[in-house]
């Protein structure tokens, strides 16, 4: 097996693993001196986290529009757009804070125009805040790296399901069996969602109403990790916002959709319970149903969060080999990084297919529970539908009853 | 002692914790779901979606944590 991987595709594989370096070759500091904590604040967490810009070094370094409802100084609320964060600062009453600055003690922003050049010069302004000298930021509605690649993730995701959808439009069902690799892929893709994540979860047949949903989900969330694997690109879903409202989406599904059964069940507690035990439950049970959709959010977060900083730390690691040890140890922890970070990335395919599938088959599991409805016909209702013809069978019903319930005392 | 280096020691110590109970909860899992799927084969690809959907939530467990140390780290 290993015989037949070529060398040309290991190649392929490392020149992957080296193109992630590029764009997270540190800033130098003001002086010129690479540092410890810039390289941590700068490389590490700047790369993993949201920022103002897209990163294409060596290339380019684009900066995103900034977007700010503001709340200015005589109380009128304005909404200014700014070409990008350095104009921001440049043209309206913006100053600089450093990172753990936004506290009080600390000295202030930095307001001074030269002091500002200097920051912009080295890069400063793309990782620290922007903290308005007068009057009060009510929103920043800013075009950031993650809503760019969201959107990006979006359009791919329509793209190819419009063109998907286009072959199957003149029949309703297909006539011939699909044709092509892209096709062949994406309905065993689909045929996967419906078969193993919608239907064994939502009872009732009522799986068609939310397969929709759960495509979508799917889909979005393969398509925005898998683009958190793409040099210069980000994972949109690395961002607490955008798993936050996906999460909150499934929450929404369930409340709104929730069988009157599973209100009462949430609301009163189990039946045949004590009231005592209830009182006791019911919190538990509305604590556990907000909490589930909160850690619906935070898994998938975290998760891809993790990944990009694993790989960021282990190219990071290169260029603090360089302040601490020197040159040469530096092109020697180069090799290992390499390596670690193409082992990360391949990790990082599986678990972008594994979380989205984790995302949709809770989210199908959670609707699934809510819209579930205890049918009548339990041995408990039964004798009760029964006519007076059937009194035989209700009088059983009523035996097999009372041994059930004696069995246990004696057992 | 500084309280910023108890912060970070805690974000220490508290991964790793985490990182234990997160691999005792995963391998008990594997090590139960292998042994289910040896013993009845034709159960295995059942076996192996429950077994996914299990590792997420125990993986999500040990997340929150990590989150927690995370912030330990990052605003002290």
């Amino acid at each position: 097996m290993i015989g037949r991987v070529r060398p040309l595709r290991i190649v392929a594989l490392l020149v992957l693993g080296m193109s992630l370096a590029l764009p997270a070759a540190p800033a130098k500091a003001a002086d010129g001196e690479l540092t410890l904590e810039g390289i941590v604040n700068n490389t590490i967490l700047g790369h993993a986290e949201d920022g103002y810009y897209l990163n294409l070094k060596p290339f380019a370094q684009v900066e995103l529009p900034r977007i700010m409802l503001v709340r200015t100084a005589d109380g009128a609320l304005t909404l200014e757009a700014y070409g990008s964060t350095k104009g921001l600062l440049q043209n309206g009453p913006y100053g600089l804070a450093a990172h753990g600055d936004e506290g009080e003690g600390h000295a202030g922003p930095i307001t001074a125009s030269a002091a500002l050049a200097e920051a912009i010069e080295a890069k400063e302004h793309l990782h620290s805040t922007a903290v308005r000298t007068s009057g009060e930021v009510v929103a920043d509605l800013s075009i950031s790296r993650h809503l760019i690649f969201g959107l990006l993730a979006m359009l791919i995701v329509l793209g190819a399901f419009i063109a998907l959808a286009q072959r199957y439009k003149k029949e309703h069902d297909r006539p011939e069996a699909p044709q092509g690799i892209f096709q062949n892929m994406m309905e065993v893709l689909v045929v996967f969602v419906r078969d193993e994540i919608a239907k064994p979860n939502i009872p009732d047949g009522k799986w068609r109403t939310f397969l929709p949903y759960l495509l979508t989900a799917f889909f979005f969330i393969l398509v925005a990790n898998i683009l958190g694997l793409v040099p210069f690109a980000g994972a949109a879903t690395s961002n607490i916002a955008v798993t936050g409202v996906m999460a909150i989406m499934t929450f929404s599904i369930v409340l709104l959709y929730g069988s009157s059964d599973y209100y009462k069940e949430l609301l009163t507690g189990p039946p045949d319970a004590p009231v005592l035990i209830r009182i006791i439950l019911v919190p538990i049970e509305i604590i556990g149903l907000v909490m589930r959709h909160l850690a619906l959010a935070i898994r998938l977060f975290a998760n891809m969060m993790g990944g990009s900083l694993i790989i960021f730390s282990l190219i990071g690691l290169v260029f603090m080999m360089n302040v601490i040890m020197g040159e040469a140890a530096a092109w020697s922890t180069t090799v290992i990084s390499i390596g670690f970070t193409v082992f990360i990335l391949l990790l990082k395919l599986l678990v972008a297919f594994i979380q989205a599938y984790v995302f949709t088959i809770l989210s199908a599991l959670f609707i699934g529970m809510a819209v579930e409805e205890h049918h009548p016909g339990g041995e408990e209702s039964e004798p009760d539908v029964g006519l007076d013809g059937r009194v035989e069978d209700r009088l059983d019903a009523v035996e097999d009853k009372m041994e059930d319930r004696v069995q246990p005392t004696t057992a | 002692m500084d309280p910023a280096a108890l912060a970070y020691l805690a974000a220490g110590l508290g991964a790793g914790i985490s990182a234990v109970g997160a691999a005792i909860g995963i391998g008990r899992l594997a090590s139960s779901s292998m042994d289910g799927a040896a013993r009845q084969p034709e159960a295995a690809g059942d076996i192996r979606g429950l077994m996914i959907v299990s590792a997420g939530l125990i993986e999500g467990v040990a997340l929150f944590a990590l989150i927690i140390c995370l912030l330990l780290v990052l605003f002290v």
